[in-house]
């Protein structure tokens, strides 16, 4: 990623409207932008999802294929997430192999996903040590206006929640749907002009400090945390943040669960 | 291309697969503004394939070696979302993509009047979300869409279409099961305003006669995808 030459004007200026707890974009501390979510959206894939949040738009879609199970567990499939943030989806992102950027990315959608156990690797058996389905999620940034990981893992469980397997292709059975018993939803925090956001925008990220990623199961279980970027913060700070993450997980759940029961 | 297979392509009263005529082109669908964050873009919906392009620039062109003195350079890249096919496509480049990314950038950079902005890139991104066939052209009449909405400056839009045989008869805008069975695909890449080329492929397999006609059906078929082109730039002024 280039290196941005503005953050000190841009920082200052933060930091100005934080001491009147104002934001540049005029939302309160822990107000979203406006959240669409729309699955099924690419023919190709097996599930998908395309979510905007503000200017931030993201697709994730779903492939299936056969793999030969690990010989320790010879009764599981598996689950593969990746994330690529490519040049298309801002100026600071540059073409090559995938930056560490967008391998933090991917590797904290896929904890949340994969440690909630939504998916039981069990169920992509087909014949025990010889086949069984692999689930391969690509998530795929087209704009990036920040907060790509909260797009990215929205995203990621609605196409997820969407997908069919597709076994009649590979001569497998009848096609089905992919079981998925949890909604693991992530809500990220920026430190902004001293004081943690939630949904920065990328001006709030190049002129902020640290941020918190948390994924929260149906039950409120936490499933991943992941603290990035440099910068010094309270358990206070994070007990407020926790709080706030509980009530919009629980908000951002019932979009996801709204938009696969309108299938 | 491979051969004839066992797919019936077209039937007796000459109506393809998807219910089109010999000579007719594929529904489609052009948008601007679709990566807000990019100083121009386009998405373009043609048959099954779906595409995105975006622009950057004109901006400082590193690494310096790339630079040129008298004139800007395109940096092209166009890429297939891994999910964008039946089969998924592992990410990162291959040599089909390069080579559909060099002569891309060679078709737009007949266009771009890149001598007004010395020593500086511009960047263009085709990204297929879905892929039919005949990508490489909705790539390029989607880049060429993005390059305007972005205001840079060029003589013309770029026009790509591609028309090609399927059991011996020539069609226009090959479809999946035409581009898989066929025995050719003539793409090319035409200015509407003048008739003139800027990007041309071919392989397969044509008669003198039936290379005429595939030439005549994809100059006739510029002329329905430009319509969409300017209706949709002009939809993004408004």
């Amino acid at each position: 990623m280039a290196i941005p030459l503005v953050p000190k004007l841009l920082r200052a200026h933060l930091a100005e409207l934080a001491a009147e707890d104002m934001r540049h974009d005029g939302r309160g501390r822990f107000e979203s932008r406006d959240v669409e979510l729309e699955i099924d959206c690419l023919t190709r894939a097996e599930g998908s999802a395309r979510v905007r949040m503000g200017d931030t738009i993201v697709f994730a879609g779903v492939k299936f294929q056969i793999m030969t199970p690990y010989p320790d567990r010879p009764n599981q499939g598996g689950l593969m997430c990746s994330a690529e943030v490519r040049p298309v989806a801002g100026r600071q992102w540059e073409p090559g192999p995938p930056s560490p950027q967008s391998i933090e990315l991917g590797r904290v959608v896929d904890r949340g996903i994969r440690e909630s156990g939504c998916i039981n690797t069990e169920d992509l058996c087909i014949i025990p040590g010889e086949k069984a389905w692999q689930v391969i999620l690509d998530l795929f940034a087209v704009s990036d206006d920040g907060n790509l990981f909260d797009a990215f893992a929205l995203a990621a469980i609605a196409a997820l929640k969407s997908a069919t397997i597709p076994a009649e292709r590979f001569e497998a059975g009848e096609d089905m749907p992919l079981e998925v018993s949890k909604t693991p939803i992530m809500c990220s925090y920026h430190k902004v002009g001293g004081r943690f956001v939630y949904d920065a925008d990328r001006r709030e990220e190049l002129g902020g400090d640290e941020r918190i990623h948390i994924t929260l199961g149906d039950d409120d279980h936490v499933h991943s945390l992941q603290k990035g970027l440099k910068g010094i913060f309270t358990a206070a700070e994070f007990a407020e943040i926790m709080n706030e993450a509980r009530s919009r997980c629980a908000e951002l759940r019932d979009l996801v669960d709204k938009a696969i029961e309108g299938e | 291309m491979g051969g004839y297979g066992d797919v019936q392509c077209i039937d007796e009263n000459g109506i393809r697969l998807d219910g089109r005529k010999i000579d007719e082109v594929r529904p489609m669908s052009i948008e601007v503004g679709v990566v807000p964050v990019a100083d121009g873009s386009a998405r373009m919906t043609w048959g099954l394939n779906d595409v995105i392009a975006a622009v950057y620039g004109p901006m400082e062109a590193h690494p310096r070696k790339i630079q040129r003195q008298d004139r800007a350079v395109l940096d092209v890249r166009y890429n297939m979302a891994p999910f964008s096919t039946t089969d998924r496509i592992r990410p990162g480049f291959n040599r089909r993509s390069r080579e559909i990314s060099k002569v891309t950038a060679e078709a737009l950079e007949s266009v771009v009047l890149t001598e007004l902005y010395p020593r500086s890139k511009i960047r263009v991104e085709i990204e297929i979300i879905c892929a039919e066939a005949g990508t490489r052209c909705a790539g390029i009449t989607a880049a060429s869409v993005a390059l305007a909405h972005a205001g840079i400056p060029m003589t013309d839009l770029v026009v790509s279409v591609a028309s090609g045989k399927v059991h011996d008869i020539v069609v226009c805008d090959l479809n999946k099961e035409e581009d898989n069975y066929g025995e050719a695909d003539l793409p090319m890449g035409i200015l509407p305003n003048s008739g003139e080329l800027v990007f041309l492929q071919m392989d397969g397999d044509l008669s003198p006669d039936q290379f005429q006609e595939a030439w005549d059906y994809n100059m006739e078929a510029a002329k329905v995808v430009h319509k969409h082109m300017v209706e949709a730039l002009k939809r993004g002024e408004a």
